[in-house]
């Protein structure tokens, strides 16, 4: 049986490792907002805007990174300007976007003349297939993502945290939200064409969850997030190397199991799995 | 004589259609402990936002001598969520947030600060413990050392003693009597009797300001309320004397 080792001789092999510790370290800070802020739903909505905006910008003979950049950050920036005294929450208005923003690139899509690729493969990218271009590009989108979220991460935290006494102390909450969604947009957008939909959505959402059952603290959260996401992502792909798995569901479901095991043991030790944004707490 | 520190003038707000204040006016000066009380939905609450600047009155304005980010508030329910992973120390560290620009991250200073009302208010043994495992009266207690931690101008607490055990008000009690050397205080409260000592005049809010001065009588009480009411009655809200007509 070749060794795992072997593997890495491949270029493809090592593309995958790379940008799926890119993606892990993005996700595990930007998921961890994301699930304590309950915004699984909108990262979702989020990216199949985007693929408006792919259709759009390939129906004009533009990169459709572009168009799906552009769009999604038009969408989080609308919803970060939605008054939440007025709105109750947000999912009505990502149900609407998610369907909306299909419609207008399969339009598109189909609008285009001559050749019309298959633009679901943008949605559902393969770890396997990642260049060496696109490497570098999540590189820079992680490096920026975080470089902002870092700057304002007081801020940031205050406000996710609480919103009404944030508001009361004179920080500029729209603002702050408004940059938050921001970076989660840029962050889904970016890494579904890379590594695809279904498995942007496992780091954003497994690691941030496993970590919170262990720590009580949000850097201890985020730090442990971002190598939960590292490890499942490392094992994932060795497993998938040795028993021949598909590479992305293997990621996922090892993540899944380990969601488990740490989730039974702390339902052994009666703990933790009440500090968990989406039980609802006695 | 001194100039009030807040004045509200004409505040007029509803939700929706609703009339919630109508043309309130008060003043509150810069040593006040004022307690704001009133029967439910009278509009106690929303006289506070509008006052912190959380809600934007349909007309009447709030003239304030106070720095934007100086007004210190304890909320009722805590509007946060308490599955957040942050430590008791966290939340409190947050208060200071008003006094720092976007971009600057907590000193020393901060933390020193904290910690000296963290033991003030006898939180130093849950310091590290999650927000979601202190009691109610310690997740109170908490709020208020996260409102002192940005050193207000002004202290605004929404129902403070509603549900707090008695080493909490007791602590509560000390507090509120220190601050108030400084700095005005506001308590909206269903029971004056917990913090009567220190209150120095009384606002009754029933969509209108009803009265307004240092002393309650029975006359005006049944005004606010609409019908008669016991001063003295631990607890409960608003216990009816007689017999509506």
């Amino acid at each position: 049986m070749p060794s795992f080792l072997d593997a890495l001789s491949y270029e493809f092999v090592r593309n995958a490792l790379m940008a799926g510790v890119i993606a892990s370290v993005l996700c595990g800070v930007v998921g961890t907002f994301v699930v304590v802020k309950r915004l699984a739903f909108l990262s979702d909505g989020l990216s199949h805007a985007a693929f408006g905006g792919m259709g759009i910008c390939y129906f004009l003979g533009i990169d459709p990174l572009l168009g799906a950049v552009a769009l999604s950050l038009a969408a989080a920036v609308g919803l970060g300007s939605v008054n939440s005294e007025t709105v109750r929450s947000y999912d009505t208005f990502i149900g609407v976007l998610w369907a909306v923003g299909m419609a207008v690139g399969i339009v598109f899509l189909y609008l285009a003349p001559g050749y019309a690729p298959n633009l679901m493969t943008y949605l559902f990218g393969n770890i396997l297939l990642v260049s060496q271009r696109d490497i570098v590009l999540i590189l820079v989108f992680a490096v920026v993502v975080l470089g902002i979220l870092g700057l304002f991460f007081q801020g940031i935290v205050a406000v996710a945290f609480d919103e009404v006494f944030a508001r009361v102390q004179g920080v500029r909450v729209r603002l702050l939200m408004t940059l938050l969604l921001t970076m989660i947009a840029l962050t889904v957008v970016v890494l579904i064409q890379v590594v695809g939909i279904i498995l942007v959505v496992a780091l954003l959402t497994i690691p941030p969850v496993v970590a919170l059952m262990l720590f009580k603290d949000l850097r201890g959260v985020m730090i442990s997030s971002v190598l939960v996401g590292v490890g499942i992502t490392l094992g994932g792909l060795m497993l998938s190397f040795y028993y021949d798995l598909p590479s992305g569901p293997a990621i996922i479901l090892l993540g899944a199991a380990l969601l488990a095991v740490v989730f039974a043991a702390k339902k052994l030790t009666g703990e933790a799995p009440r500090l968990l944004p989406m039980f609802r707490r006695r | 004589m001194t100039e009030p520190l807040l004045q509200v003038r004409g505040l007029t707000f509803g939700y929706g259609r609703e009339l919630v204040l109508d043309h309130v006016d008060l003043d509150i000066n810069p040593r006040d402990f004022l307690a704001v009380i009133g029967p439910n939905g009278g509009g106690k609450t929303t006289l506070i936002k509008a006052i912190l600047g959380l809600l934007r009155p349909w007309s009447g304005e709030v003239i304030s001598r106070i720095p934007r980010g100086q007004m210190g508030y304890v909320p009722q329910f805590s509007t946060f969520d308490r599955s957040f992973p942050l430590r008791v120390r966290d939340v409190v560290l947050m208060g200071r947030l008003g006094r720092r620009g976007l971009l600057r991250r907590y000193t020393r200073e901060d933390r020193d600060d904290v910690e000296r009302i963290l033991e003030r208010l006898k939180l130093l043994d849950v310091a590290r413990s999650h927000v979601a495992e202190v009691s109610g009266g310690q997740l109170q207690r908490v709020l208020i050392a996260r409102a002192l931690a940005g050193d207000p101008a002004i202290l605004f607490l929404d129902e403070p003693t509603a549900s707090i055990d008695a080493e909490s008000r007791e602590v509560l009690r000390e507090i509120l009597e220190e601050l108030n050397q400084r700095i005005p205080v506001v308590v909206v409260t269903h029971d004056v009797t917990s913090i009567s000592p220190m209150v120095q005049r009384i606002a009754c809010i029933n969509r209108r300001l009803f009265y307004h001065g240092p002393e309650l009588d029975q006359d005006v009480l049944e005004e606010v309320y609409g019908c008669p009411v016991e001063l003295v009655a631990h607890g409960v809200p608003h216990r009816v004397l007689h017999h509506h007509h």
